[in-house]
């Protein structure tokens, strides 16, 4: 190769090869030139979009706290389901039947909703919440376009309505809507965790990059229920709700030692895993928002307190006849004319005549002490929504007809829940504030209402009330000792009291020898014959103690019967 | 370049080479974690699922009536004869 064989080529092909190396030299200029722009000018923007593209921020659900009974079992579990929504502008309207037809929604209305959301430029619309992981998988499965779940929780109650009022329940989002779920909303509820992460095209987390918060689980709840006696309670219940055609009840049982509550049902009742059936009727939770007047049950209280004075004792005789005496304008009656009762044949024969007595000759002050010291007509101490505050009149609201009216029951007025609470001051003449939450037990002191000895009198006269010539014969327990008062209370109606409706109310003490267990139960409203306490309400009693009684394994007390030989001679 | 350079550079590459090889790691680790939290999450659904089977089959109205009507069981009273 020479130079000589092209030398007029010379100047054109510097020229040529400066010409493309301007023109390189002008690309790399353009490219550096774009490269600057974006790392400066552009930036910013560029940053945030590639954030947007590929760092998720992630929620995590808190599981809400488990509610359990004194024993562990649960009473309220919060469970994984899925929540399907779809994006209105991504998804082929026609592909979502295969999906209205495995989750059983109607396909052409689903149909006509999404699309309607993708015209008003809605990115997000609900399938269905709240479904159960398995069913969403399948669904999920038929990857469908524009189709997403995500994770929720769903509340469920294993015991439906037997704790239903005592419980309350959540709305769809997890949040306490009624009793204690709202009550204790906040202990129960946790809080959410959230966190920054990159995610890659498949949805696996490659970087995290921040935790804003960590999610912390809810904590769990134990109450003083047993679910074993709540059941029991609430089964004996609606029995006899349903049989007596009333239009509610309620039975609160306590603990006699300690005031724990063991039991708190009402009637009607609701199942809180059907959302779809709710009327606020069933959902009043009776033993602890429904004041009634206590009626005869408060006669006890009225007996302890001439008691206490020192003026009176268990033998102390009181004239009742003729059966009636006139207060101010009213005649106050006994069901006959029982003569000459001393104090336990007052209580056993329920005569409105001896309280009254007693009652006008103790004075007001001495009865509203006695009685505020027995808790009624204070408010609550659960911090339950919608707990009632009894009614009690002060000493000077009370004219005599007040103060023998007050003495057997009637104008002042408690819920079911305090009326047990007052009974078990006749444990050992120390009233016990009731308790919910098993680690509240005993944090409130007992408050003094009696002696011991004036209670332990007071509860072998509410054992004469289940013997043989007693009111409430029908509350008695085979094996067992057992006391209380029939109550039947006329309800208050538009003009005053009503002639034919009744509350009927009986509340006892088990065993006598040594008391364990306080139950109050309250029938609204019986129709037909029977509507006494002693006619309706005793016969529960009986049954719901009974089998308490053995599930609680409380020793007999009731001393030997020849009964049994008898028996066992008679059956050969 | 002086014997102190390069020490440098090589501190350089062979720093570079870790941080490379930590952010690997650190990216596996962080897939072990992510399974082992999905598992926990799982196992976390299957126990409460679990739980709320079991109160749902030894609910007291159920063993009640499976007790009354398919075992015909009655509760004893005090006295009581047999047949």
């Amino acid at each position: 190769m020479s130079t000589q064989e092209q030398p007029q080529t010379e100047g054109i092909q510097r020229w040529r090869f400066t010409l493309v190396l301007a023109v390189f030299a002008l690309l790399l200029v353009v490219v550096g030139g774009r490269l600057v722009m974006l790392h400066t000018v552009e930036q910013p923007f560029l940053f945030e979009q590639g954030e947007k593209r590929t760092v998720r921020s992630e929620v995590q659900p808190a599981t809400r706290g488990m509610i359990t009974d004194r024993f562990g079992e649960p009473l309220a579990v919060s469970t994984p389901v899925t929540t399907l929504w779809v994006n209105p502008q991504q998804v082929d309207v026609n592909a979502l039947s295969d999906v209205a037809r495995m989750l059983g929604l109607n396909s052409a209305e689903l149909k006509r909703r999404v699309s309607r959301a993708a015209r008003q430029g809605r990115s997000f619309y609900f399938i269905k919440r709240q479904v159960q992981p398995e069913l969403a998988e399948r669904v999920l499965s038929k990857k469908v376009a524009g189709l997403y779940a995500d994770n929720d929780y769903r509340r469920y109650y294993p015991a439906a309505e037997v704790t239903s009022h005592t419980l309350g329940l959540v709305n769809i989002d997890g949040q306490g809507q009624e009793g204690l779920e709202l009550a204790f909303d906040d202990y129960l509820s946790g809080s959410e965790g959230s966190r920054q992460v990159v995610k890659d095209l498949y949805g696996n987390v490659i970087k995290q990059l921040g935790v804003k918060a960590v999610a912390e689980p809810g904590h769990n709840l134990q109450l003083t229920l047993d679910l074993r006696l709540q059941y029991l309670a609430y089964r004996e219940l609606k029995a006899v709700v349903q049989s007596h055609k009333a239009t509610a009840g309620s039975a609160v049982m306590l603990d006699a030692k300690t005031g724990e509550v063991l039991a708190l049902v009402s009637q009607p009742s609701y199942n809180p895993n059907n959302r779809a059936e709710l009327n606020p009727t069933s959902m009043r939770n009776r033993a602890i928002a429904d004041l009634v007047e206590p009626g005869s049950t408060m006669k006890p209280f009225t007996v302890a307190a001439a008691m206490e004075s020192g003026r009176y004792d268990a033998n102390t005789i009181v004239d009742t006849a003729p059966g009636w005496i006139r207060v101010k304008n009213k005649a106050i009656r006994d069901h006959r004319n029982y003569g000459d009762l001393d104090l336990t044949g007052i209580i056993t024969k329920s005569s409105n005549v001896g309280v009254s007595k007693l009652a006008q000759d103790l004075g007001p002050e001495s009865i509203w002490t006695f009685f505020n010291h027995a808790g009624l007509g204070r408010p609550g101490t659960l911090g339950f929504p919608g707990e009632a505050v009894g009614a009690m009149p002060y000493p000077e609201q009370m004219d005599d007809l007040r103060l023998s009216t007050v003495s057997y029951g009637y104008g002042l007025s408690v819920s079911p829940l305090q009326l047990a609470e007052a009974y078990t001051s006749f444990t050992d003449g120390c009233r016990k504030p009731v308790s919910l939450l098993l680690s509240q037990v005993g944090q409130q002191p007992c408050e003094p209402v009696m002696s011991e000895d004036t209670a332990k009198q007071v509860l072998k006269m509410l054992g004469t009330v289940v013997g043989p010539k007693g009111t409430g014969q029908r509350a008695a327990v085979e094996g067992y000792q057992v006391g209380g008062k029939t109550g039947t209370a006329h309800k208050v109606g538009r003009s005053g009291y009503e002639d034919s409706e009744y509350t009927a109310v009986f509340a006892g003490v088990a065993p006598l020898s040594d008391p364990d267990l306080v139950l109050v139960v309250i029938v609204d409203e019986p129709q037909g014959k029977e509507y006494y306490g002693g006619e309706v309400a005793a016969p529960v009693f009986s049954r719901v103690m009974e089998q308490a009684l053995r599930l609680r394994q409380v020793i007999p007390d009731a001393p030997a019967q020849d009964s049994w030989l008898q028996v066992a001679g008679g059956a050969r | 370049m002086t014997v102190g350079q390069t020490v440098l550079w090589g501190a350089v590459l062979v720093s570079a080479v870790l941080q490379l090889s930590v952010v690997t790691w650190n990216r596996e680790l962080l897939q072990v974690w992510q399974k082992a939290d999905a598992e926990r999450q799982a196992l976390a659904q299957e126990y409460s699922r679990l739980v709320l089977e079991k109160s749902t089959l030894t609910a007291h109205g159920r063993i009640d009536a499976l007790a009354r009507k398919r075992l015909g069981m009655q509760e004893p009273e005090h006295t009581q004869v047999f047949h």
